[in-house]
């Protein structure tokens, strides 16, 4: 797990994902081969760091490791420049949490290996037009 | 004993700053409903971070601020100015400049208890100054602890601030005029190596320590660089409770006005060494080019460090991805003293 993090710090720490140089199209995350043209010309691209919500869920059932941050709110994110992406919702009133609400990145702990381990940050997402 | 005032041989300038304060408060009637029954804290709340905030998170976010508004990219040094760094060996900079997208940097953290921050400050000054490096990112930050039910829980907060300071006069908000420190080894506060809470010496906190260390290194910055308090427009001290910083203005000749836009203690308590600091940001949030404003920091152990800084017409362009400090602290949601030992791990 920690290696395998360390490995992937900019996709989390800065939304890293990539932009084919052929045909302009962004995702993330990172990819090899361009989904639309095939190809291989592909350049790391920083994602926007607002969007809107599309789709969102309350989770009420923790996963390991993350029972003190129930309820949960998880969101599908359509970024400014039209990439999905799946983060955690936080420091946002579950009211506010709705459909077409503007979202802007933050920079979180995500988990960490108990009180002697490693902490994981990453990207998470906070409600700013309620 | 007395350092001379510091000055760069190259003007050296803030082109950006940032301050993040996080979403939750504490009302201290809270604190004091528990520990004593009734009664409140000498501030009204303290900000407190959330399950998945820290040092470094909050840092992240307010050096984002202060690089956007500066649109530099050539940073050469990141020194973060904290007593709580998530990680007793490993840096929290380096996390910072990852986040940021910054290696060829100097990184490191600074340690002295609340005057941290003002310290990065200064040796930034001097690496930019003498031209080793154009621009560099100085912060103060802390998750500020208090032992539960010690006097230091009800200003205990949390918060960061950052500042780029750069050889780059064009989008200058303010130039660096000069500065000073004053130290003693006075053991007012401290905290031992494994450690979770800080001790003090409570009469100690007040005259040997905060009163005498800011006022040596106000007076000594005034009298070389030959200024009276009211050559300045603003001025800015450390901030432990509300009262200490109206205090010592009033013994160096400032006024309450002076020091109005910029003490935060009331609503947000102490977050350490990012008290003064953010006392800078919320500042220059109101501040007009020609006006002149002091600093002056304080940390335990004890030392002061105190600046003269003009502000420059960069103040009128903050960029349009800015949002005043008064926003991120009206953004605000208040906890329970429950949700509190929750949330800050008080619970063992
Ligand atoms: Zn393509």
């Amino acid at each position: 797990m920690s290696v395998s993090y360390w490995r992937l710090r900019d996709r989390y720490y800065r939304i890293i994902g990539s932009i084919c140089d052929s045909c302009t199209y962004e995702s993330f995350p990172k990819f090899n081969t361009c989904p639309k043209c095939k190809s291989h010309d592909i350049s790391d691209k920083e994602m926007p760091n607002t969007g809107k919500i599309i789709s969102y869920t309350l989770s009420y059932e923790s996963m390991p490791g993350f029972e003190h941050e129930l309820p949960m709110s998880i969101g599908l994110i359509k970024l400014d420049n039209g990439v999905n992406i799946v983060s955690q919702l936080v420091d946002s009133e579950v009211e506010d949490i709705k459909i077409n609400a503007t979202v802007k990145a933050v920079f979180r702990k995500i988990n960490a290996d108990g009180n002697s381990g490693q902490i994981y940050y990453g990207y998470k997402f906070k409600v700013i037009n309620a | 004993m007395i350092i001379p005032t510091m000055k760069s041989s190259t003007p050296v300038y803030i082109s950006g700053y940032g301050g993040y304060v996080p979403k939750l408060r504490l009302p201290t009637s809270d604190i004091a409903k528990l520990w004593k029954g009734s009664g409140s804290g000498p501030n009204e709340a303290k900000s407190v971070a959330n399950i998945d905030e820290d040092t470094t998170t909050m840092a992240v976010e307010s050096a984002r601020n202060a690089l956007s508004m500066s649109g530099l990219c050539d940073i050469g040094a990141i020194f973060v100015g904290t007593e709580s760094k998530p990680y007793a060996v490993k840096p929290t900079s380096t996390i910072v400049a990852q986040a940021l997208g910054v290696h060829k940097t100097l990184a490191a953290d600074f340690e002295f208890a609340c005057k941290a921050g003002t310290e990065a400050m200064q040796v930034i000054t001097g690496l930019v100054g003498s031209g080793m490096i154009s621009s560099g990112i100085a912060l103060g930050v802390d998750t500020a602890q208090g032992r539960p039910g010690d006097n230091l829980e009800y200003t205990a907060g949390s918060a960061a601030a950052a500042f780029v300071l750069t050889n780059n006069s064009k989008r200058s908000i303010a130039k660096i005029e000069a500065s000073t420190s004053y130290v003693t080894d006075t053991s007012d506060f401290w905290r031992r190596q494994t450690e979770s809470f800080p001790r003090h010496l409570s009469r100690f906190t007040g005259e040997p320590a905060y009163f005498h260390h800011v006022e040596s290194s106000v007076k000594q910055l005034l009298s070389e660089i030959n200024l009276k308090p009211s050559d300045f427009k603003y001025a800015v001290f450390h901030q432990p409770n509300p009262k200490f910083p109206i205090q010592v203005a009033k013994r160096l000749g400032f006024t309450t006005e002076q020091i109005q836009p910029g003490l935060l203690n009331p609503i947000i308590g102490n977050p350490y060494s990012a008290s003064s600091p953010l006392g800078l940001v919320s500042t220059f949030d109101v501040a007009k080019p020609g006006d002149r404003i002091l600093l002056a920091s304080f940390g335990s152990g004890a030392g002061s460090d105190s600046f003269s800084l003009l502000v420059e017409d960069g103040i009128m362009d903050k960029g349009p991805n800015y949002i005043p400090l008064t926003d991120i602290i009206n953004d605000n949601k208040e906890i329970d003293y429950a949700t509190y030992t929750k949330l800050r791990g008080i619970l063992k």
